[in-house]
């Protein structure tokens, strides 16, 4: 056996594992245990394990946007002086949140009478108040239009409950009992992977478990700047747009100068928008997931996800910009449309870098949110997936920074005031190639109750590109009884209206024969 | 039925050996192994037969685990499909739940459906949760019944939306397709699985429909094999551990896709509840991945759900948590310098470099055999093993690592550990239950290996390796109870649900089963919750009772109940007649078990207890008894293995 303060390559892989697993049995008990159809049925939730130093240690990452976007979540707890078993709420996106339905709680490990470390779960609740059912505003100028704004918050104080202060946020949302009932699950969640970490320093002791972390995070690094050497010299610039801030349909411009070198990746964003008035801006720890995302898909699929990966990433950012937005902005759309164009962007810099990328994927997530009397409903909806040198582009499915699954119909149908009338593939959407781009969906919702429905969508002008040759997938369109509704919009419905989505393609591969 | 002098036979049909285990009308049990016969497993279920009885002796009862499923949905060599699903909803195969393959790896697709979109007829006609919204009228009827007759389907699913809560359209569709065309088989998605979400339904009930003609083709070909050696029809164990006759399972087709892992688990279990424990991880490692199992109550953990060759299958099964780590796993070094084991498998062929068959890279069993683990001249029979060819493997790994040959061979074994246990966390920590209180069971080829460093990483105190640990899947199959399973969808509040309802429900259900043990359970889950917890019921309690349990099971697995109504989702009876008894003995007539040369044979255990470390050379398995434990004969049978600590 090796001193235990150090950890050699030859027990990495065994320690790898080990501390995965903590963050898979918090994803497991979590999805188990919530409510709401938003986390239980679609997953639209995230879990990891940070050792006492807020290093990350390790994520089970069902959703590529809160890939790397939870270090931020711990620093903005670290500063303020948590004790062992607090355990805090936060959302707010300028302490270390994404935009505010997702809310993250943060246990601070209690090992005896010291912090052992800190267990984070991430999940996207169907609604946390402001001005529009669901939370997903279309329209809002400022984040506190979008919902409650909650800086780290202490929901127990050395393992106390505050019951106060759970009534208070309960107080301030459309749906307090399944917002509870979610919550429950979070913090189930939280204490097994407190359980978990308990048991690993309990057999190991706490000065070796802070090497293994050393040890796994620098690993996970070495081979991040491994793949990043063997790209050396690739130099690449791209730009792209957004449909519109969210308010009116001036284009967002976004733009980017990659370049490898010496085992980093640098990322200039210089030449990209001032913050918007409207809600498509993002923090910047959004905009660092997409950079992590994009990276990630370059490496292995089994490089253990922690903080190493993030290491050789320098993001270079104007003063005044919308990826990297500041107080008072809003930002609900930025996570969700802001976040995919950037995936869409860095990929672009990559193929320009010589670099082989897939064709664009459609590009978007489709939020849709139904809000009525007592009800919010929220889904994004697949689509095309790019093709690429290996073959056609999946059909149907989550792009870039989304993964969340479909909300089954039957279980929709017996929870909201809505029947589905058409679930389909959307055949012909993809862009030909020699490989052919994925398809994408059209999904027709009938409300049978008088409701808004909040529409934040992209890729409705601006198709998805193919690459080398493959032609372009088709644009998504959003109807209302047929007549066509903007990317972006808000309506009030009335029983028996009917609102469509249907979602873009992917771009092909090679020309077409 | 079994007769006082009929013998009762289990036949397991692997990938490589066809396994059979006899039990006599006393108990005792007799195993045999051939190859198997992949381009008609029949004939080596009969060959194994051969090798295990006089024909003399009759066969009272012969139940059969098979991968005829298995196979079919790896190959994708099922039955023409044709689907019937509800007009604005025929594409649900193909969109799936919208989640990609592959987080990262951007490239790769999911499996093809099982039937391409060419082949869905739409059926005009709607149901909500509230009632029929459009009827299936006459002519709606007459026009699917032709478009379907027009594609000359070998069979026909049909899977309409909400048809768990009423299948009438279902049921008025089958009985107009076989009215229009005799003979023509038709599954109904609420008769496979009367369930909410549709995806899940649709494509098990099309797993069904695409398994079931090989199947019934499979299983009456070995019937009548069967009969002209003058043997019985077999039972056919099911993925959830029972077993049904064969004319039966061949109409539950899909309920065969994890009939061979469920064998093993069952198999167990009986060694289990013998040994006087009830309850247990188990553990079955291969030549190329290990499977963890979970027994609770003395019986194996059945749950609803499962993924068999990227096919869903959301039906009652053992649980088996499959990973890729066995004997056969290959260990690396990759890119940032850390040593690796697996997923990458030697095999059989080219097999760890020790079998000398043309394998260059070290494995697990090389690792093994370096370590002295595995004794050379007791390995297997007809394989001579290159000691030194699997040295030098290891030493080449060693040096690129900078360390010593057994510390690099002690890590592999170390790596491999650390995939199965986290299977074996997978099982139990993920369901509330913690793995300290139970026992290991070790079986497979590598099971007795690995056993004691698993039991370390779970700090559990117990381990039992089973007799006939290789062929413990055919003894589970020998042993296996007659069961049968019904369900039906309850969807209600629990409150609500009155004493006099729930005991006709179980009527209901116990009239469409016959056996003389029966048992109820209702899953259920907080209003809202997409997970159900299962408890059990008995004719007689109320909706409140029910309430109550869930509410318990729910705090001791997750560790919070809520101020939230509960659901009952559906109900399921389970109608079982015992299995055959089986006398675990040490077979007196045996060799002894000889500590000197590190040999059990099977025979009389005249040894108090061996204490690691040190391995034991088993009749089919090789045992290592870790430092800090101590390995004790059993009078069943096998070992048990207690932590010095305990």
């Amino acid at each position: 056996m090796s001193a235990p303060e150090s950890v050699d390559a030859l027990e990495l892989a065994v320690w790898a594992s080990a501390v995965a697993m903590i963050a898979e049995e918090m994803g497991s008990v979590l999805i188990r245990g919530a409510l709401s159809p938003n986390i239980r049925e679609r997953r639209d939730a995230s879990c990891a394990l940070f050792d006492a130093e807020g290093r990350m240690i390790a994520q089970a990452a069902h959703i590529p946007v809160h890939l790397g976007a939870l270090p931020e979540a711990v620093r903005a707890v670290r500063a303020c002086g948590p004790r062992p078993g607090d355990v805090f709420l936060l959302n707010s996106p300028w302490a270390g949140g994404s935009h505010l339905p997702d809310l993250t709680m943060i246990e601070a490990i209690a090992d005896g009478d010291r912090l052992a470390g800190f267990v984070v779960v991430r999940a996207h609740h169907a609604d946390v108040g402001g001005m529009s059912p669901g939370s997903m505003p279309q329209g809002a100028t400022e984040l506190v239009q979008e919902g409650l704004v909650l800086p780290p918050v202490r929901l127990e104080r050395e393992g106390v409950p505050d019951p106060e202060l759970l009534g208070l946020i309960l107080a301030n949302v459309r749906t307090p009992d399944e917002r509870r009932g979610d919550l429950a699950a979070q913090r189930a969640a939280c204490a097994a992977g407190a359980a978990g970490w308990r048991a690993l320093l309990a057999r190991v002791g706490a000065p070796r478990l802070g090497a293994v972390g050393e040890a796994l995070v620098t690993y996970a690094e070495r081979r991040a700047v491994a793949r990043l050497r063997a790209l050396d010299g690739a130099v690449g610039r791209a730009d792209d747009v957004l449909e519109g801030d969210g308010i009116d349909e001036t284009l967002v411009p976004l733009q980017v100068a990659l370049s490898i070198h010496d085992g980093r990746l640098r990322l200039d964003f210089t030449g990209t928008s001032p913050m918007v008035r409207g809600n498509v801006n993002c923090p910047i720890q959004v905009t660092r997931a997409a950079a992590l995302f994009v990276l990630r898909s370059l490496l292995d699929d089994d490089v253990p996800t922690n903080a190493g990966i993030a290491a050789p990433i320098d993001l270079i950012m104007p003063d005044d910009c919308c990826i990297a937005a500041r107080a008072p902005a809003a930002v609900a759309a930025g996570n969700v449309e802001m976040s995919q164009r950037l995936t869409d962007l860095l990929f672009a810099a990559l193929a320009d870098a010589g670099v082989a990328v897939p064709a664009q994927g459609q590009g978007t997530m489709n939020n849709i949110t139904f809000g009525g009397a007592g009800w919010t409903f929220y889904e994004t909806l697949g689509g095309g997936q790019g093709a690429s040198a290996r073959g056609p582009g999946p059909d149907a499915v989550h792009v870039g920074m989304s993964n969340t699954r479909n909300t089954p119909i039957e279980a929709l149908e017996r929870a909201y005031p809505i029947r589905i009338e058409t679930y389909a593939a959307r055949r012909g959407s993809g862009g030909a190639g020699i490989h052919r781009g994925g398809d994408g969906v059209v999904r027709a919702y009938r409300v049978l109750a008088p409701c808004t429905v909040t529409l934040l969508t992209e890729r409705r002008a601006r198709a998805p590109r193919g690459a080398q040759g493959g032609v372009d997938g088709a644009v998504g369109e959003n109807r209302l009884n047929g007549a066509p509704l903007p990317a972006k919009c808000r309506r009030t419905l009335q029983p028996g209206d009917l609102v469509e989505l249907w979602t873009p393609g992917g771009g092909g591969w090679g020309p077409p024969s | 039925m079994t007769t006082g002098t009929d013998r009762v036979a289990g036949v397991d049909v692997g990938g490589t050996f066809t396994d059979g285990v006899a039990l006599a009308p006393d108990g005792r049990i007799v195993a045999a192994k051939v190859l198997s016969t992949p381009e008609d497993q029949g004939i080596g279920v009969v060959g194994v037969l051969d090798a295990l009885l006089d024909a003399a002796i009759p066969v009272g009862r012969l139940i059969h685990g098979t991968t005829v499923v298995t196979n079919l949905l790896l190959e994708r060599t099922g039955a023409r499909v044709v689907l019937c699903a509800t007009e604005g909803a025929t594409d649900l195969l193909e969109l799936r739940r919208q989640d990609r393959a592959s987080l990262y790896d951007l490239g790769v697709q999911h499996p093809a459906p099982l039937v391409p979109p060419e082949d869905v007829v739409p059926v005009p006609e709607r149901r909500t949760p509230e009632g029929v919204l459009r009827p299936l009228t006459a002519e709606g009827l007459a026009s699917v019944v032709a478009a379907v007759l027009a594609h000359e389907p070998e069979i026909v699913v049909v899977s309409l939306l909400h048809a768990y809560a009423d299948d009438a359209h279902e049921q008025a569709l089958a009985a107009a397709l076989r009215a229009a065309c005799p003979g023509l088989e038709v599954v109904t998605s609420a008769d496979v699985l009367p369930e909410i979400r549709e995806y899940e339904r649709t494509a098990t009930a099309v797993a069904e429909g695409y398994a079931r003609p090989r199947v019934m083709r499979y299983l009456e070909g070995l019937s009548s094999r069967l009969l002209a050696s003058g043997r019985p029809a077999p039972a056919v164990m099911t993925s959830g551990g029972g077993m049904r006759p064969a004319a039966d399972a061949a109409r539950q087709a899909a309920s065969l896709a994890l009939s061979g892992p469920a064998g093993g688990i069952v198999g167990a279990a009986a060694v289990l509840r013998a040994f006087g424990r009830h309850e247990a991880l188990t553990i079955d490692i291969g030549g190329t991945s290990a499977d963890a199992g979970l027994i609770l109550d003395g019986e194996p953990l059945v749950e609803p759900g499962g993924v068999v060759a990227g096919v869903p299958i959301a039906l009652p099964r053992v649980l088996v948590d499959t990973v890729s780590a066995g004997g056969g796993s290959i260990a690396w070094i990759d890119d940032g310098g850390a040593l690796r084991v697996g997923p990458r498998s030697a095999g059989a062929r080219p097999g760890p470099v020790a079998f000398g068959r043309g394998g260059t890279e070290p494995t697990v069993t090389d690792a093994q055999i370096v370590l002295g683990r595995i004794a050379a001249h007791r390995f297997g029979g007809a394989v001579a093993l290159d000691v030194d060819a699997a040295s030098r493997a290891i030493t080449a790994l060693a040096a690129r690592l900078g360390a010593t040959t057994e510390r690099t061979a002690e890590a592999i074994l170390s790596i491999a550990d650390a995939e199965m246990a986290r299977a074996l966390r997978r099982v139990s920590v993920e369901r509330g239950i913690d793995p300290r209180d139970g026992a290991l069971v070790a079986f497979g080829g590598g099971g007795p290996l690995h056993a004691c460093a698993l039991a370390d990483a779970l700090a559990m105190r117990t381990i039992i390796v089973p007799p006939f640990a290789g062929v413990l899947s055919a003894l589970g199959l020998a042993i296996a109870p007659e069961r049968r399973e019904v369900a039906m969808a309850v969807l209600r509040p629990a409150r609500d649900w009155t004493a006099p309802e729930i005991a006709a429900a179980c009527e209901r259900l116990a009239s469409r089963a016959e056996g003389r043990e029966r048992r109820w359970s209702v899953r259920a889950r907080y209003v809202g919750q997409g997970h159900e917890l299962e408890v059990p019921v008995t004719p007689g309690e109320d909706g409140s009772a029910v309430a109550a349990r869930f509410a318990e099971t729910h705090a001791a697995r997750y560790g919070f109940t809520l101020p939230q109504a509960v659901e009952c989702v559906a109900l399921r009876h389970i109608a079982s007649d015992p299995g055959a008894v089986v006398t675990f003995t040490r077979d007196r007539s045996a060799a002894a078990v000889d500590l000197v040369a590190g040999i059990d044979s099977g025979g009389p255990a005249t040894v108090e207890a061996v204490p690691g470390p040190r391995s034991l050379a088993l009749p089919d398995a090789t045992l290592w008894v870790g430092r800090g434990w101590r390995a004790t004969a059993l009078a069943i049978g096998g070992w048990r293995l207690d932590r010095k600590d305990a």
